[in-house]
């Protein structure tokens, strides 16, 4: 039964639930909040049970669960998912699905081009790797969450500011709200960041002894953690940074920062990844020596 | 069952006229105490607002209910008036009129600003003074029920009341509540004290506010609203500290010349830092340069601004309007068919009775010439006499069901009492 449960499955709830909260913007229907929790609550579940599976079947197989690219952007869009649900129980009335449902859809997506390669069974049972690992992925959801809490500010003073009244199709929640809500964005990323890079650089000092500097993931995280120190101190120094769009400003720039990571992450793949397995080795191996590899033996024999 | 209503609204009646008919909640009390006396036989409820007073009564029978020049003199008679006073200002409803009447009212459809939300508690207090007074009974239950369903429909199906129509309250609801999320950590300033600041504070303080500093020219009065919203008067030479301290400031002034100008803005500007601040130039002409508006994380609206909102907002009500009278007469006519069909009850039952009497006197013959029979068998045979029955009742009662949507079906009714000879 959970076999069947497919990432298009919780997609397709998810998207109806975007329709739905795009239809608020249409037409007036008593039904439609109880329609939304429904599905919304339906792709959760189906997403929560789609990855214990993949999880569970890992287990079986002997790998480590949920430790590949594609998973842990499936686990990201699965928090953001959480995040949303949240925010329509605080903010009923606010048309906050409209910001977060394609941020969870968009992440779904990437996760069919991510690397699904696991890491290293090794690497995935320190516990520093899985602080590492756990820290980043809520960092990086919480600065997508804090993208979406900025455009909605932005949006909500510009219509404040044109002397435009809310209307029951369109309402956002209040400025304050999401002012607070930039400002722990900002904060709570960079913590949780900054404490995921030194858990990896704890374990591959405990692991390897040294950094492996020449990694791109590395330079990856260094670009946007260098981004949220500098917001963090210009949070810090600068008190109207803390206020109003400038805040709005520092999460969607945050946001751009990791959109870069993202992109870099899938151009220059990672020496994070567990080696290639024997056979793909001695194939890739033979074909650099010009030889074709047998289909029966990979290969190896022939050679 | 028969309604009827006398009363007068703000559609009907003059204010003068209104002011001394209206029932305070203790004369409505002693109101309705009298009607028992009066009209035993009779329910009654009594609305009394300050833009309408009605009354409503319900019987069994026509002979029963009281007339309007009863009611009229009832009413005029509770207040000291001379009916004739007040007999050609009240209008009249009676059956589906009024039952219409009932629930465009509890709906707020026919209220002076339409929409407004008190008049449906207003209308349930009325139904539960009946209630305690034994002059509510089984068809103003029905009725008043219906109503406060019909009301919550228009509420649930449609945008009527969400949009508010003052400037306090647009000024306050719709802005200032869509930029903080709470008032009890903000520091509001008022500057002047006249009638505007004094209704715009009260919805301030409704939404959490607490000691309001109220600047003023005249000491006097701004300690007079100090005390009235347990606020703070300020002198006016602290202005500029407090606007500097402000995060929403009402000004109401007269003065001619703006009080705050951007220059002065400026002076207490860096002291801000950029905290989000919320002026509400409620005075014309205007208190604030419009300029200031411009400002980082300033919120400036005027009373043009104010007034456009509601303007706006008062459209999207009409708007709603058709929607939500559309939804009263499907109230209407459902509560309408029901009742109508509530007619044909005993005489449906005596259809009913009378064949399953025949039934009855016919299975024991049947029993009495066939001895042997089970239980099993007798069981079987019966419930083919009742399957029997209930496949002839059925047309006649479908017929009936059908016609009791256009009203009462007398003719068919007669048909059936002559047809099976029932007794009235």
């Amino acid at each position: 039964m959970l076999e069947r449960i497919s990432i298009t499955c919780f997609a397709a709830s998810y998207g109806v639930a975007l329709g739905l909260e795009i239809s608020r913007l249409i037409f007036h229907s008593a039904w439609r909040n109880v329609l939304l929790w429904i599905f919304a609550l339906a792709g959760l579940i189906a997403h929560t049970l789609y990855l214990g599976y993949r999880g569970y079947e890992a287990v079986l197989t002997h790998h480590t669960p949920l430790s590949s690219s594609a998973e842990y952007y499936l686990l990201a869009a699965w928090v953001l998912g959480v995040m949303y649900l949240l925010t329509l129980a605080l903010q009923p009335r606010a048309r906050s699905g409209i910001f977060f449902l394609p941020l969870v859809l968009l992440l779904i997506a990437t996760s069919r081009f991510a690397d699904g390669q696991p890491f290293p069974q090794e690497r995935a049972a320190s516990i520093w790797f899985t602080l590492h690992t756990l820290l980043l992925l809520l960092g990086y959801v919480v600065v997508v969450f804090g993208f979406a809490m900025g455009i909605m500010y932005l949006l909500q003073a510009a219509r404040l500011k044109a002397k435009q009244p809310p209307t029951a199709r369109f309402r956002l929640p209040n400025l304050e709200w999401l002012e607070l809500a930039n400002q722990r964005s900002v904060v709570g990323a960079a913590i949780l960041i900054i404490l995921g890079i030194v858990a990896g650089v704890i374990f591959n000092l405990v692991q390897q002894g040294i950094i492996p500097w020449h990694d791109p993931v590395i330079w990856r995280s260094a670009i946007i953690t260098g981004w949220l120190i500098c917001a963090l101190l210009f949070c810090a120094l600068y008190r109207p940074a803390q206020r109003g769009r400038k805040v709005a400003y520092l999460t969607i720039a945050s946001f751009l920062f990791l959109m870069v990571s993202v992109l870099l992450g899938l151009v220059f793949k990672s020496e994070h990844k567990a080696p290639q397995p024997l056979v793909n080795r001695v194939r890739i191996e033979a074909v650099n020596r010009g030889m074709a590899a047998c289909r029966r033996c990979a290969g190896e024999a022939c050679a | 069952m028969k309604l009827l209503l006398v009363g007068c609204s703000h559609q009907t009646a003059e204010v003068a006229l209104r002011e001394r008919l209206a029932f305070s909640p203790h004369q409505a009390e002693q109101a309705l105490a009298r009607w028992r006396d009066a009209f035993p036989a009779t329910e009654g409820v009594l609305i009394s607002t300050c833009n309408r007073v009605e009354m409503y009564a319900a019987a069994d029978h026509k002979g029963d209910l009281p007339t309007h020049r009863q009611v009229a003199e009832f009413l005029a008679d509770c207040q000291g008036l001379n009916p004739h006073d007040i007999f050609n200002q009240l209008f009249e409803h009676s059956g589906e009129t009024a039952v219409r009447h009932l629930f465009t009212v509890a709906a707020s459809l026919d209220s002076m600003v339409v929409g407004e939300p008190q008049i449906l508690a207003q209308v349930k207090q009325a139904y539960h003074l009946a209630q305690r007074q034994n002059c509510a009974g089984p068809l103003t239950h029905d009725a008043f029920q219906s109503a406060l369903r019909a009301a919550k429909r228009v509420a649930g199906e449609t945008r009527i009341h969400e949009k508010r129509v003052s400037i306090p309250s647009v000024a306050v609801g719709d802005f200032a509540q869509e930029i903080f999320a709470r008032f009890d950590d903000k520091v509001v300033v008022v500057i002047g004290a006249g009638e505007m600041a004094d209704e715009t504070l009260s919805y301030v303080r409704a939404a959490g506010a607490r000691q309001p500093r109220i600047v003023n020219r005249h000491d006097a009065r701004a300690i007079d609203l100090a005390a009235k919203h347990h606020g703070v008067a300020v002198p006016w030479a602290e202005l500029d500290q407090q606007l500097a301290a402000a995060d929403l400031i009402i000004s109401t002034t007269g003065a001619s010349q703006p009080v705050v100008t951007l220059e002065r803005y400026e002076r207490f500007k860096d002291s801000r830092y950029q905290r989000p601040l919320i002026i509400l130039d409620l005075a014309v002409p205007r208190d604030f340069d419009p300029r200031i508006g411009d400002e980082l994380n300033v919120f400036l609206y005027t009373l043009d601004d104010l007034q456009a909102a509601c303007q706006r907002n008062r459209q999207e009500r009409e708007g709603e309007l058709p929607r939500a009278l559309s939804i009263i007469e499907d109230e209407t006519a459902r509560f309408m068919t029901d009742v109508y069909h509530r007619a044909t009850r005993p005489i449906i039952q005596q259809l009913r009775s009378g064949w399953h009497a025949i039934c009855d006197a016919e299975l024991q013959r049947l029993y009495h010439k066939l001895p042997d029979l089970d239980a099993a068998a007798r069981q079987e045979i019966e419930q083919t006499f009742e399957r029997f029955v209930n496949k002839l009742l059925h047309p006649p009662l479908e017929s009936l069901r059908a016609e009791a949507r256009q009203g009462t079906p007398h003719g068919l009714l007669d048909a059936l009492k002559r047809l099976f000879r029932l007794e009235e």
